[in-house]
Order: C-alpha cells, then structure tokens, then sequence
C-alpha cells in the first residue's frame, strides 16, 4: 500500500507570463487533514484545481494511491474519489436538503423516479453522523445557518465515498460557534477514514484541526511541519516573514 | 428566521389560492343572474382554460429551470399553418397531427440550441425566434385566415378525441389539459428530472458540479414548450375551424404571468407545478368574470394587467410579511 493518498510532484504552472506555481511538491496521507495556508496569490487555488482538475498542470506528477494518474477534468477527480466543496457552489439554496444532498445521483426504484424515502432517510442519517441536528431533511437550504450548509455539501461527500475532500474557505464568513461546527465535520471525515485538504486564510482555525501544515508563499512550498514538530508562533512567524525554516 | 419547507404549494401559492376563491365566491354571486357559474359559462370555461393553461404549464416549467420562452406566440401560428396546409396537400389525417408536433418540438429545439449554445439571454433569444418565426408566417400565409373546413370533415377520430365531449358536456379539451397537468407533476416533482430542472434554475454551477448536464435540462425543457405549443394550436384550431395569423399572439407574457401569478420566481429554481395550474386558473377567472360583469371586452387587458400588478405586489407584502 502507498504511504499516501496523493503525491503531487514537482508541479509547476504558468498562467501567460505569471509563474503561479514553481516546482511544488505537495503530499496528503491517509486518514489525515492537510492544513493549506498561505496568503492571497501564494498558490493555494492554483495547485487545489489542477489536483481537482479545473486546471493543467504544465510540468509535474500526481499519483493517487501509489499509481501515476492523468487528472484533465473535473469528471476524472471525481473518479479517483477527489472531491471539492465550495462554499458558494455546492448547493441550490431553493431546494430541500435532501434534495441537495443527492443532487445529480437522485435514487430511484423506478423507471428514474425519486426514491423519496430513501433519499429522506439516507440523508438524515448522514446528517447526523455529521453531528449536525436537523429533524426535517425537507426544510429549503436557504433556512439554515451558514454551518449547517456547510454540513449538507459535506454529508454529500461523506454519503458518496469521497476518498480526499478538499474544503476551499469552508469557515470564512461563519461566527466562531459555526467554524467550530464545520471543524468538527472535518474530524468526522476522518474519522470515517477520508483524507481532508482545508484550505484557509485562519491560522488560527488551521492549528486546531489539521495533523501537518503546507505554507506557500509566491508559488513555492515554504514549510512543510507536522503539528507536533511546530507551534502556533512558529507557524505565524513562517508566514508573515515569507521565509523558508532553514532560512529563518 | 422561519423554518420553511419545500412543500408542493409554496406560501406564494398558497396565497394566490385565498385569491383565487374570493374570486370564484365573487364572481359567482355578483354576475347578472349568476352566470358565472351557469352551466354555459362553465362549459366555455372547460374549452378556454386549456389553451393558455397547457402553454402555461410549459413556460412555467421552464422558468422554473432558469428560462424564458416568448416565441410560444409565434410556434402556434406556424403549427396552426403547417396543420391546415398538411391536410390541404392531401396528408393523412394522423400525419398531419405528428408532423405539426414535430414542428413544435423543433422550433423548440432550435430555442433551446440558440440559449444554451450561445449564450444570449433566453428573453433576447427567444424574442428574435419569436419575431422571425411570427415574419415567415404572416409571410406564407399574406396574413389571411384559411378555414378549417375546406380541408377536412367534421367527425373526424382525432377532432372527436381532441375536442369531443364526454356525455355531450364535458369538453375533451380539459380532460387533455388534466391528464398533461398530471403528467408534468410526476415529472417535476418526484422524477429525477424534476430535481435537475430546480437545481439548473436555482444554482447552475452547482448542478453541473454534481455532473448534471444543465444545457441538456434547458434545451429539454424547450422541447416541451415547443410541443405543448403545436399540440394547444392542433386543439385550438380544430375548435375555431380556423388558422389565423395572429393565433397565440399575447400568449407568451400571459403564459409567464400565470406562472409568476402561481408562485414561480423569475430567476429560476422556484415555483410548482399546482402553482402554476392556479396562476392560469385565477388569470383566466379574472378575465371571464370581468366580461360577465360587463367590463369592457376591449379594454380586458387594462384590467388583467392591473390585476398582475396587484398579485405581484401582494406576493411581495406576504413574503416580507412571512420573513419578517
């Protein structure tokens, strides 16, 4: 068995005349939360959608479970057992949470109709397996906290057997009480036996949850520490001066 | 913030019911002599109600997923045209029938490439299809009405199933009316289809992520427009006995009035299908009754429209009444 899920090696990436990623290497274990951070521009989103297959990588590697993989669209991550949640773009505010849940993989007994049933019941379930207390999987998305959204778009990935789920800012705009909900999600994947990419701007949030930290600055790896080799200051200090350990 | 289900009848629904039932209750005791619900008045209404109703149901199924059709007023003449002309040539009767569904399936089609393909917005797009279809028609046609009859028999099969009655009463037409109405329910509210229809108006993005084909649910939704249309012209123009160059002609902004009246949100992902139904009940009800009641038959449209304006503006009261 592969020691990690997902090695991507060497990757390197222009867009026109900007060298958005040069020659990152970027790896995420099993059962583990891969803390990425990094200011605006330092190539977090760059790397997360060539991973997810929104962009190409022009030079590098990514394996996947031990074996070299070809990511070209967003459909071939999804194969592998990728997954990405975006706050923004995971769910149809207007409709139900069921409805939500099984958006595009509707079940059916029958000639395509919707199992509602099924479809109720699977997702309360997941639902709080997550923790999360909804009693109604009726109610419109549009009624729930910014957390609890956030739980939909998760249970959705935890229901289909994602493998690596990458969550994109999944705290940014929740209240503390929110961002503590949507963390515990996060725990909850792993316990489940799936890997967590969190990208943040939130030191702070990334500390308490993730196992190893990546920091990018201007399209290179500047760290890469497991939590108990580093401290919250450390980490700090790593971003704000831009500097590599070694160079520190 | 209140809890609120997706239930089959929004609250918006559900409101343009209240109306709807003061409506019949008015119009029903305040007509002279209370024709409104005179056995003659309803059997018009049986006949009426379809036409607008089964155009409605399409064009609110599309806005439902992000949409607008305004060429519907121009698919009905051309089907109307392409019908007559079908049977003049001597075609059969039943292949005449399915070629005009044809025509409407494919004036569809053609909507639905040009939204999705290109981009434009449906409202432009549909307003071009809309123009140019209703150009080439009056066209071909020099604007003159051509009978029915000249060209087929009373008594026909199709004629008795499309417009017969039921025990000499009950008009066919509405039973045709029910039986799309519940078919199109099944569809929109328990297929899988229906789910992709709301998530493609409601969240685009998302639904694509979710590896739905959003152009095929637009383009999809089109066809039955398009459909819903040649078949409403085939059942019109064997009850008139007639093509006319301005069949349909006001039925697009009407059709999207019945299902904004109903409760459909004019940026997609809201509304239902009994929602809908309602809309063109209550649009149609209205009409009516304002002529029993001696309202100016040319002048109607002042009255509908102010009508509109009213729904609109109490949908929006109860809806800031609701989240308040």
């Amino acid at each position: 068995m592969a020691e990690y899920i997902v090695q991507m090696v060497d990757i390197h990436k222009w867009f026109g005349k900007v060298y958005a990623l040069r020659g990152v290497d970027f790896n995420v274990g099993f059962n583990e939360i891969v803390g990425l951070v990094g200011d605006n521009g330092a190539g977090k989103s760059t790397l997360i959608k060539i991973l997810s297959g929104y962009h190409i990588a022009d030079r590098g590697e990514i394996y996947f479970n031990g074996e070299k993989v070809n990511i070209q669209t967003p459909k071939d991550a999804k194969k592998l057992g990728i997954e990405t949640v975006y706050q923004e773009q995971a769910l149809a505010p207007h409709v139900s949470i069921s409805r939500n849940v099984f958006m595009g993989r509707e079940p059916s007994k029958f000639l395509g109709f919707i199992d509602k049933k099924k479809m109720d019941n699977d997702s309360l379930n997941v639902l709080t397996d997550l923790g999360l207390k909804i009693k109604d999987p009726n109610l419109v998305v549009e009624t729930l906290s910014g957390g609890q959204r956030q739980g939909v778009a998760i249970a959705r990935v935890l229901y289909f057997k994602a493998k690596l789920v990458i969550l994109d800012e999944p705290t940014i705009a929740l209240s503390v009480k929110e961002s503590q909900q949507v963390m515990e999600f996060m725990k909850q994947l792993r316990s489940e036996g799936i890997s967590v990419i969190f990208i943040t701007h939130n030191i702070y949030h990334a500390f308490q949850i993730s196992d190893r930290f990546v920091i990018l600055s201007h399209g290179e790896k500047l760290a890469d520490v497991r939590k108990e080799e580093t401290s919250l200051d450390e980490l700090i200090s790593l971003i704000t001066s831009g500097k590599s350990k070694s160079e520190v | 913030m209140g809890k609120r289900r997706a239930s089959f009848l929004s609250y918006k629904a559900s409101f343009t019911f209240i109306v709807f039932v003061i409506l019949v209750v008015f119009f029903s005791f305040f007509t002279p002599n209370h024709t409104f619900v005179g056995s003659n008045n309803i059997g018009a209404l049986g006949k009426l109600i379809p036409d607008l109703g089964i155009i409605s149901l399409g064009v609110g199924i599309l806005m439902i997923a992000g949409e607008f059709d305004m060429s519907v007023a121009s698919i009905i003449p051309v089907s109307s045209f392409v019908f007559i002309n079908l049977l003049a040539w001597n075609v059969p009767l039943i292949i005449t029938f399915i070629l005009t569904l044809m025509v409407g399936i494919a004036l569809g089609t053609i909507n639905g490439f040009l939204v999705v393909k290109t981009g434009i917005p449906s409202f432009i797009a549909t307003l071009g299809t809309m123009m140019f279809w209703k150009g080439v028609v009056f066209a071909a046609s020099r604007m003159m009405p051509i009978g029915l009859r000249a060209y087929l028999e009373p008594g026909s099969t199709l004629e008795n199933v499309l417009t017969g009655t039921i025990g000499g009463y009950f008009p066919l037409q509405f039973l045709w009316f029910l039986i799309i109405s519940i078919v199109l329910l099944l569809f929109l509210h328990i297929h899988k289809f229906g789910n992709w229809i709301y998530v493609t108006g409601d969240n685009k993005n998302a639904a694509r992520a979710m590896g739905i084909n959003t152009d095929m649910v637009k383009i999809v939704s089109y066809v039955l427009v398009g459909f819903l249309c040649s078949f409403m012209s085939v059942m019109q123009t064997l009850r008139i006995e007639s093509f006319t160059a301005t069949q349909g002609s006001g039925y697009g902004l009407k059709a999207i009035a019945s299902a904004v009246v109903g409760g459909t949100s004019l940026t997609g992902g809201v509304g239902s299908l009994p929602g809908i139904l309602l809309g063109t009940l209550t649009i149609q009800i209205l009409e009516n009754g304002l002529i029993l009641l001696g309202a100016p038959v040319f002048g109607i449209n002042a009255f509908i429209g102010a009508g509109i304006v009213i729904f609109a503006i109490l949908n929006v009261l109860a809806e800031r009444f609701r989240t308040r």
